[in-house]
């Protein structure tokens, strides 16, 4: 049925997808999930099927966000990329509402994989924090008003990680939650999005890793996720205790999924660990992530290895239900529309994947440039940035 | 008049009010003073509201009050430096061509006002006349705003049509003026190419004649904090033995202590140099290692970074230090850890002096085996 769905839907140009904004990091709670019923588009190209367009000042990894009538995004520029930028542009019509640049306070050192603007902005529909690699945090209101900034390698001088720290930041009921996990001077901290103030701030281990905190429930009330190569920490909201914790290999890069009570954990394949509890539930080793998170909705389980092999499983027990290749290397995280799966290409390929027991490429379309940001949705439109440059994927007719 | 007064005022005046931009200036200029004072001296972590409506303030000045404001960039802190900038980039760009690109153009090369302020405007008048600016960078070669100094190198080198004599001339004077190691070492490469030959680890002033002690224990990272003889013999300074004088061929200066000492994991050397300065102040201790590294000058510590195999780059690390007129010592210890990481195999690092600018002051001489 979801293939025929799939087929009718590729036939017709459209697909399921989101009506909301897109606020942060792998859109609403970070996971990765389009609600709504809107409708993309599945077929585009640079000269078709595009709303706009958008040249960045600089460059960046780090996705764009939807707010209201905004679309914002971070990058970096000069020659130690130590000018940093939050650029809010017109959602209609592409156009630059404003942008605000900030001198880097922090290292700017990093790969070339990476970039300073890496980690992804969030928003609570009235304020706009960005958090950089030079582990500059800056909260802005919709129209580009500096409300309060964080130096935080100021006040952390050993905080930074010159491969490039890739954390975003997170906003849940009213605190930021920022992950600065390095060798130097590592730390969570919750901030009060309101006055940029600390509310708590916990040491972490001194190790590195690249993932962003995640909202998970645990008794009815909402902690944050924070991942490790060392395990996994799930801290109160309030006050930053620990609430729950497992050690194990979790992998430093793609992040955990949460559905259903369960987490699916990125290590050598995927451990299913249920929230609050010891051993997991599975292991699926041939559920392996490569940089890309894996997404975790309606029972199922999905994720791209490194040989850009998508790979569909069952979230009750790991099983394999169907794998399909795709082609390029896969830095972005794939995300869910309707019953689509949507992985975009660092070559600019964006694959449109059905997400039945037989996994097909419903669409492939390519964009010049290099694409390593997860993709937002918003609208029945997709918000596909390069490295350079940002392209709305227009809506279908 | 109270600020909250002042603040209505400046917004009445920017919206077009009666009273004329120049006269509010003079009238503004206390509290203005005051709201700059406040932003410049921002401390990180605190004390935001207050930081927000100065920088709104700032916002709503009339042309007059950029210069001031750009000024208060000289002695800011970092979190003030943005403060400022804030309120200032949406000041211009409220104001428009209010401020004319004379103006701003003005601001650019205005020698009163910090690197900072003046880079902050040149972004400005980009903005406003590409051309303009890029007349500017002209006479940009000495700027102590290092990314006008690059634009005004890069400029100097574009492809041109001038004949092999003019390019020539063109790639000397950028080298001199050149402090970024991209553009340094195009430039050598256009001249050795060119029948000039350049040593660009020479240029860029890496010490390369170093005495090696190793190596020492560092299983589990033990090493790092742990003083061996080198290090207590040089704070103490005394001359221990048993070094051995080696002399780095790398384009980067860089110390290879697996190809010194022996390919090995969780261990650890120290390596001495003598340098040469031409006269005693502060200067910039420049390191570069993918391993945990410790740095003293003249026995006194300048730095230590325990970070292993999380990336590597020349000027990685930088501290400022006290040197003395003469001869001083640079004692490295470079940590290995126990990493079986295919990409943690390198064990170096790369040291040079400079000025904040980056120009290579320390000089050496002869290599010695031992003191």
């Amino acid at each position: 049925m979801t293939r025929w769905c799939a087929f009718l839907a590729c036939c017709l140009g459209v697909a399921a997808a989101a009506a909301a904004d897109w606020p942060e990091f792998r859109g609403p709670g970070g996971r990765g999930l389009a609600a709504g019923e809107a409708a993309i588009r599945t077929t585009w190209s640079a000269e078709e099927g595009i709303a706009w367009k958008a040249d960045l000042r600089g460059r960046g990894v780090s996705s764009p966000i939807v707010v209201g009538d905004l679309v914002v995004v971070t990058s970096s520029s000069g020659p130690r990329q130590e000018r940093l930028h939050v650029i809010a542009l017109d959602k209609a019509t592409g156009e630059q509402r404003w942008e605000r640049s900030f001198w880097a306070t922090g290292r700017t050192l990093c790969h070339s994989t990476s970039a300073v603007a890496a980690g992804t902005p969030a928003s609570d529909g009235e304020r706009i924090v960005a958090l950089f690699s030079s582990c500059d945090l800056v909260c802005l209101d919709l129209a580009g008003r500096l409300l309060w900034q964080r130096n935080l390698a100021v006040e952390h001088p050993r905080a930074g990680n010159d491969v490039g720290m890739g954390s975003s930041p997170r906003i849940i009921d009213g605190t930021v939650i920022v992950q600065i996990d390095c060798q130097g001077d590592p730390f969570a901290a919750g901030i009060d999005l309101a006055t940029g103030d600390d509310l708590w701030s916990v040491p972490r281990d001194r190790i590195a890793s690249w993932s962003s905190p995640l909202p998970v429930s645990l008794a009815g009330e909402t902690a944050v996720l924070l991942q490790n190569p060392n395990g996994l920490e799930l801290r109160r909201l309030a006050d930053g205790e620990l609430a729950w914790s497992w050690r194990g290999d979790c992998s430093g890069i793609p992040m955990t999924a949460a559905a259903g009570g369960m987490l699916y954990v990125p290590s050598a394949g995927i451990a299913a660990v249920p929230v609050g509890g010891g051993e997991p539930a599975w292991k699926g080793a041939k559920l392996s992530c490569g940089i890309a998170s894996p997404v975790a909705w309606n029972g199922t389980v999905a994720c791209v290895n490194r040989a850009g092999v998508l790979v569909i499983g069952a979230a009750e027990d790991g099983r394999v239900r169907g794998q399909v290749r795709l082609s390029g290397s896969f830095w972005a995280s794939p995300i869910v529309v309707g019953d689509l799966l949507v992985a975009v290409g660092k070559e600019g390929i964006t694959f449109l994947v059905s997400t039945g027991d037989t996994p097909e490429i419903v669409a492939q379309n390519e964009l010049p440039g290099t694409f390593t940001a997860t993709p937002a949705v918003a609208d029945g439109s997709l918000y596909l940035r390069s490295e350079t440059a940002l392209w709305k994927v227009a809506a279908p007719d | 008049m109270g600020g909250q007064w002042k603040r209505i005022l400046v917004a009445f005046v920017a919206a077009g009010g009666v009273v004329g931009p120049q006269t509010l200036a003079a009238d503004l200029s206390s509290d203005l003073s005051s709201d700059l004072a406040r932003l410049a001296a921002a401390a990180p972590g605190t004390g935001h509201a207050p930081l927000a409506a100065a920088a709104d303030t700032l916002a709503a000045i009339p042309p007059a009050g950029i210069r001031p404001a750009l000024a208060a960039l000289a002695n800011a802190t970092p979190a003030g430096a943005n403060w400022l900038r804030s309120g200032l980039d949406r000041a211009v760009e409220r104001l428009g061509t209010e401020v004319s690109a004379d103006t701003l153009a003005g601001f650019v090369t205005d020698p009163a006002l910090p690197p900072r302020a003046r880079s902050l405007a040149f972004g400005w008048l980009e903005a406003r006349d590409g051309a303009r600016a890029e007349d500017l960078l002209d006479g940009m070669l000495d700027e102590s705003a290092l990314d006008l100094r690059r634009a005004a190198v890069a400029k100097l080198l574009a492809p041109s049509s001038a004949d092999e004599v003019a390019q020539r001339e063109a790639h000397r004077r950028a080298l001199t003026a050149a402090r970024d190691v991209d553009q340094v070492e195009a430039i050598a490469t256009w001249l050795t190419e060119h029948g000039e030959p350049v040593d660009v680890a020479d240029v860029l002033g890496f010490i390369r004649r170093w005495r090696v002690s190793g190596e020492y224990d560092n299983v589990g990272g033990v090493g790092f904090a742990t003083a061996y003889p080198p290090e207590s013999a040089d704070a103490a300074g005394s001359d221990p033995a048993d070094w051995k004088g080696v002399e780095s061929a790398d384009t980067h200066g860089a110390v290879d202590l697996n190809a010194i000492i022996a390919t090995k994991k969780g261990v650890l050397a120290y390596a001495l140099a003598t340098v040469t300065m031409p006269e005693a102040g502060l200067a910039e201790v420049r390191v570069g290692s993918p391993c945990a590294v410790v740095v003293w000058v003249n026995g006194r510590q300048v730095m230590a970074h325990e970070i292993y195999h999380a990336s590597e780059a020349i000027d990685q690390y930088v501290a400022p230090a006290e040197f003395r007129a003469g001869e001083n010592t640079v004692l490295v210890k470079c940590c290995q850890n126990e990493q079986t990481d295919p990409w943690a195999g390198d064990w170096k690092f790369q040291v040079r002096i400079t000025d904040p600018l980056g120009l290579p002051l320390a000089r050496q001489g002869a290599v010695e085996d031992s003191r």
